[in-house]
């Protein structure tokens, strides 16, 4: 006799509590979200909820096959400096916030549409920042709408963003329809549309904060902690003597010596090698005081000057979320040895923190100065997932090549929406073809694909088909049925407002993948052909404005523009609102409701 | 009591010795200043009993080094042990101090 519980067999609860456990886990913990995905399928195996067959079905998906391929075919758009052309040509000079919003937004969201929202974001954010500068805009005024027409841009092609290759790919399993890599564009651009003028006319739900980096730029806004080598020659002066209690544009703190006893700087304290000199004022002044004494970096104690080596160079990181940094002191971590960084100064939300930089609680988005290694020696792909640098590294010279890889980039869009070649195959031949003309090399192809989304994708997948297989799916959509009547109009909007909010905190790939059968059974229990509910769905799962974890570009700009969590809400949860109507609206119109024959 | 001192033929002989961290340095500087009252003599620190000094006692043994350089005394630290001399060291006070 099968156990049944609220309508739930013992397969559809073990489903639910690992969805549950698993959500809990990627919210409160900082495991691997690969690993998080991997164990939940190990469990619906091992308990029997999945075969062996669909336990791994995640793997061989097409979609997830295709997101892999066009990690490869992106890598050769990268390389050859399409981003960087596009950037150059088509930012300009607009004469206000308005023109700069259109200005920026639209190639933003072009490009996202055919690239990683993360790869164009990631760039523009430099970028951003500089012509935010020349414009005499605060940066955290252009940040997040960068970040939301990436999201916005992404939605209107197929191949645009992850949850809609998902949610294209598991219509394709259960209809055998192949959506065309167009389907989301007319309602993509109306949504974008529709976002671009609601960014405008809420500009001032935005918020005007000084860029964090200012903090380095300016007079008193930072603190820095130097260290006296063994061999100083100021050792056993005072500090008088010596001339390092008074700097021009900022002073001695304090003096923290070898015995951890601290003393507020006087001028007639001997200078006693192993001593650190917490300075607050100008960086530069600071930094001519460090040359001209003989003063290091405090990471790490050294005898002599020579120890240290003089190429190293200044460089700003933000903290990224998720960094395991968080609510730690940098000078308690192992983290400067691991990576040869010292740190030399910490701002946060623009504002210089009073402490010594190597004793302050980390919190994301924390802008940090670090004394680094020479760009060739220092990995910054290691620290992507704890500090996001403010340079690039990669700026790739415009040539020829940047014309072969957007000829290789076009042609494989309009041959799959012309059906002429089916995407999979075309996004292989892509990707040889980036690699023929060595708009890549097979080192940065292989590089560029990320093995942890594949597998969030992958797993995302699975867990699509557990929550179909066990019923869970059927039941919801039934549920949502009671509640919202028969309205498919509704229904649609319910389900899609459920699935905006969801995605603020989850990815956006798991949410597609979790809600594509209920929003499938709900339409067929309506009796409607589920493919407008689809495509809505689609829209809603990449609409997520309302927190800075809902996207990682989000993360990629939340440091740069000095933003707080709040800032995100202010604006955002209008923006959900709003692209949530917009999104209704144009798809009943592009796809009228059609019920099943 | 971090400090005994003897006087011996016209200059000083002191023993420090023990743990001479932060909590008795003030007291310590306090009975430096019988040194420094001499400090135009020859004063010879035995460390070899000595297992640790703060910066504030390296810093008031500094300071009688200069006081002692500027009346034309002299000031000669004996015996130091490993652990002292790893401090002097550290600190770069082992070149300002004479050290038999």
């Amino acid at each position: 006799m099968e156990l049944v519980f609220l309508g739930f067999n013992l397969y559809a609860w073990i489903t639910i509590l690992t969805v549950l456990t698993m959500f809990t886990v990627l919210l409160f913990t900082k495991l691997r979200a690969d690993l998080v995905f991997l164990g939940a399928i190990a469990i619906l195996f091992v308990t029997g909820v999945l075969n062996a067959k669909e336990a791994f079905s995640g793997f061989s998906s097409t979609s997830v096959v295709i997101i892999g391929v066009l990690f490869v075919v992106v890598a050769g758009l990268t390389h050859t400096g399409v981003l960087q052309w596009i950037v150059k040509h088509l930012l300009g000079q607009p004469d206000s916030y308005s023109k700069a919003v259109i200005r920026l937004m639209l190639p933003v969201a072009g490009l996202s549409s055919f690239l990683s929202n993360t790869t164009v974001v990631a760039l523009f954010v430099g970028i951003v920042k500089i012509w935010s500068k020349k414009l005499g805009v605060s940066p955290s005024k252009l940040l997040i709408p960068l970040s939301y027409a990436s999201g916005m841009g992404g939605v209107c092609t197929l191949i645009g963003t992850p949850p809609n290759l998902i949610i294209s790919g598991l219509y394709a399993e259960d209809t055998g329809i192949t959506m065309n890599v167009l389907t989301t564009t007319v309602p993509g651009l109306f949504c974008l549309f529709v976002g671009v003028l609601s960014i405008i006319a809420m500009h001032k739900l935005l918020p005007d904060r000084k860029a964090p980096e200012s903090a380095f730029e300016s007079t008193s806004e930072y603190t820095v902690e130097l260290l006296i080598p063994s061999d100083n020659p100021y050792i056993g002066k005072t500090l008088n003597e010596a001339g390092l209690n008074n700097v021009r544009g900022g002073n001695l703190i304090e003096v923290v010596h070898y015995d951890k006893s601290v003393s507020t700087a006087d001028g007639e304290d001997l200078v006693m090698g192993g001593d650190r000199l917490i300075y607050s004022g100008q960086i530069d002044e600071i930094l001519d005081l460090k040359k001209s004494h003989g003063l290091v970096n405090a990471d790490h104690f050294v005898f002599t000057l020579s120890e240290v080596d003089t190429n190293r160079q200044l460089r700003t990181a933000y903290v990224t979320f998720g960094s395991s940094l968080i609510g730690k002191m940098i000078g308690k971590t192992s983290f400067e040895k691991d990576n040869g960084l010292v740190l030399v100064a910490v701002a946060r939300s623009g504002k210089r923190i009073e402490q010594s930089p190597r004793e302050v609680v980390i919190q994301a988005g924390d802008t940090l100065l670090l004394d680094c290694p020479p760009k060739k020696k220092l990995d910054i792909s290691s620290l992507a997932k704890q500090l996001h640098f403010f340079e690039s590294d990669q700026v790739p010279n415009i040539g020829r090549k940047t014309f072969i890889s957007t000829t290789i980039m076009m042609a494989m869009v309009v041959l799959s929406a012309l059906n002429v070649i089916p995407l999979l195959q075309c996004a292989f031949l892509a990707a040889m073809a980036m690699l023929i003309f060595r708009c890549c090399n097979v080192d940065q192809a292989m590089k560029a694909i990320n093995w942890e989304i594949l597998m969030v994708f992958a797993g995302s997948v699975v867990l699509g088909v557990a929550i179909q297989k066990t019923g869970i799916a059927e039941r919801l959509a039934f549920g949502i049925l009671d509640v919202c009547g028969t309205n498919p109009i509704v229904v649609m909007t319910a389900i899609c407002f459920v699935g905006t909010f969801i995605t603020e905190f989850i990815s956006n790939t798991a949410a597609g993948a979790m809600f594509f059968p209920i929003m499938y059974q709900a339409a067929e229990k309506l009796g409607y052909d589920p493919f407008p509910f689809l495509v809505a769905l689609m829209v809603s799962v990449s609409s997520s404005f309302a927190t800075p974890i809902g996207s990682p570009t989000h993360m990629l700009v939340y440091g740069p523009g000095g933003y707080r969590f709040s800032d995100f809400m202010r604006i955002g949860l209008l923006m959900n609102i709003i692209i949530l109507a917009a999104n209704i609206f144009i798809v009943n119109i592009v796809y009228p409701l059609t019920p099943l024959h | 009591m971090n400090i005994e001192i003897k006087e011996s033929n016209g200059g000083y002989n002191a023993t420090l010795f023990g743990w001479l961290d932060t909590n008795v340095a003030t007291e310590f500087l306090e009975d430096l200043k019988t040194l420094e009252a001499h400090a135009d003599k020859a004063i010879e620190l035995d460390c070899s009993k000595l297992e640790y000094i703060c910066s504030l006692g390296l810093r008031g043994l500094l300071k009688l080094q200069k006081l002692s350089v500027a009346q034309g005394g002299t000031l000669v630290l004996k015996n130091v042990n490993d652990e002292i001399r790893g401090i002097l060291t550290l600190t770069g006070f082992i070149k300002l101090f004479v050290i038999r």
